[in-house]
């Protein structure tokens, strides 16, 4: 830990302005995506994604090239590729999906052993470095943020009758094998474009805490969905400040609050909490 | 002349690579309530969701409405409106927060792109009227992940009733339920079907409750073993074809169960 700087003074600073955009729409994406991945068990897919997307990084290393851009098309593939394979396998998804991560995270790091020009720092791409986040970046969130908004609230209904129940879905003419594509690539294109803010260790916990907490507070699907973008957004802004304010590294400690922020909801919702 | 709500001709339908429904024809009149019945694993799931395009089906033509069901599950959606479909087992993963008259509204939007949020004011009426009609007024505001079996089913059945509905197909609704609830909910379900003018074709192995309540029974074991009223196809000969010979069939008296 470092020399805390006034909050007042980082934030006139305009790296530090991008950082707390950056997070809000990071974090209000992941929130809005997770509040829908977590009901439909994909939560360990994510966390399987945002693991195995050092690979795609350490791909674009290799080939000289901006790794974000390589990891966007990566991202898209794998997950495709990744979820025909759990469909088709007879093996329990969180076992191959263990496979998957652990032995795409080991090639990447020993891949990235011999990488002697690679310029960036290792812990930033574990635990990501939402200083460094660029104005394309934000471009990029933004969009996605609003493609996501878009396609989510305009196929609501679809949406809900896909995350409770597939075979009722089906009987309603809602067309399931299109939808859970689409929100496969959108979850994808989410983890790609956010690891760089956030690492590929951390990524998982945007899309799945600001869900959870939401859950345990809501009786209503729209207030779900709208809080957990909400606390997303929240719980990342007041982690880069805390990150600000006392020097500490930036993805923990939006993770920490995100948790702090379960543990409020938790114990405002006994009732309905994660364990009656 | 009787329309016919439901038409199935040389259906064959295959699952996991297996023919699971072979060759199947049948006919449902407008305002019948038909009972599917037959052993574990005869087919008939896989039936009732290949009518629905839930399941694709390899050969043989479906006709809903007088509309013909695509191999692929195709369906207008005009016809597809007025069929309505309550599923063996309902997932609710894992809690998800959606109260009954978020769920029952459900029913009543159209499929696809959507832009109001809120519904219409006859969106909500109609929500009120199908718990109404249900007796679940009083659970409007619940969780459906909350609900126990037998409510679960109330609103899954004012989830169908939200709309003008022409068919309900119903997957075994009496699993999960004891049988003062089973009793209830056929009450209900006896009720509905002549107020809204339904025509059902429901999966059962209550073959009392198939005796009492339906008008024509289609026997399956992969393919239709018998067809016709209650009288012909429960009868021991013909349920022996079905389930095999010495079957016993096992008699249910609900009423005992109440007193």
């Amino acid at each position: 830990m470092g020399e805390a700087a006034p909050l007042a003074e980082l934030l006139q600073l305009p790296f530090m302005q991008r950082a707390l955009l950056g997070g809000l729409l990071t974090g209000a994406l992941g929130g809005l995506l997770g509040s829908f991945a977590v009901l439909r068990q994909l939560s360990f897919f994510s966390d399987a994604l945002g693991h195995s997307s050092l690979l795609g990084i350490t791909i674009g290393i290799l080939l000289g090239l901006n790794p974000t851009l390589v990891l966007i098309p990566f991202a898209v593939i794998f997950a495709l590729l990744v979820s025909r394979l759990v469909e088709r396998s007879r093996l329990p998804t969180d076992a191959l999906l263990n496979i998957i991560y652990s032995s795409s995270l080991s090639v990447a790091v020993v891949a990235l052993s011999f990488v002697r020009t690679y310029q960036g720092n290792i812990q930033s791409l574990l635990f990501g470095d939402i200083l460094g986040v660029s104005w394309l970046d934000l471009g990029l969130i933004s969009a996605l943020l609003l493609t996501a908004l878009a396609y989510l609230g305009l196929t609501r209904r679809d949406q809900i009758l896909l995350t409770i129940d597939e075979s009722l879905a089906l009987s309603r003419g809602v067309a399931v094998p299109v939808h859970r594509l689409l929100f496969i690539l959108l979850l994808a294109l989410v983890v790609a474009i956010s690891i760089k803010a956030v690492g590929v260790l951390l990524i998982s916990a945007f899309v799945v805490i600001p869900a959870c907490a939401s859950r345990l507070v809501s009786s209503h699907f729209n207030h779900y969905v709208l809080l957990a973008a909400g606390l997303g957004g929240l719980c990342a802004v007041l982690g880069l400040l805390l990150s600000g304010a006392l020097n500490l590294p930036s993805g923990p400690s939006v993770v920490i609050v995100q948790l702090l922020g379960f543990l409020v909801a938790l114990a405002l919702a006994p009732r309905q909490g994660a364990i009656s | 002349m009787v329309e016919m709500v439901l038409e199935v001709s040389g259906l064959t339908v295959c699952r996991e690579g297996s023919v699971a429904v072979d060759n199947v024809s049948f006919e449902l009149a407008a305002e019948s309530d038909t009972a599917l019945i037959g052993p574990n694993g005869a087919g008939k799931s896989s039936l009732v969701q290949a009518l629905l395009g839930i399941l694709p089906h390899r050969s043989g033509e479906v006709r809903l409405l007088g509309r013909r069901l695509g191999r692929q599950g195709q369906l207008q959606a005009s016809v597809r409106d007025q069929v309505a479909y309550l599923p063996q087992s309902f997932g609710v993963r894992n809690r998800c927060p959606l109260s009954v008259a978020e769920f029952v509204g459900l029913g009543w939007d159209p499929a696809g792109i959507r832009f109001n949020w809120r519904g219409s004011e006859a969106r909500r009426m109609a929500v009120r009227q199908a718990l109404a009609k249900t007796h679940c007024s009083d659970l409007a505001d619940r969780l459906i992940s909350e609900l126990s079996g037998g409510q679960t089913k109330r609103v899954l059945l004012a989830f169908c009733v939200v709309r003008p509905r022409r068919l309900l197909v119903l997957d075994e609704a009496q699993a999960g339920l004891d049988s003062q609830m089973a009793e209830q909910f056929y009450g209900l379900l006896f009720d509905l079907r002549r107020s809204e003018g339904w025509t059902i074709l429901q999966v059962s192995h209550d073959l009392e409750m198939v005796r009492r309540t339906c008008d024509g029974v289609l026997c399956l074991n992969r393919r239709l073993c018998c067809s016709g009223p209650p009288d012909h196809a429960l009868s021991p000969s013909q349920l022996e074809r079905v389930y095999g010979r010495g079957y016993v069939p096992y008699h249910h008296h609900h009423a005992n169960h109440s007193s």
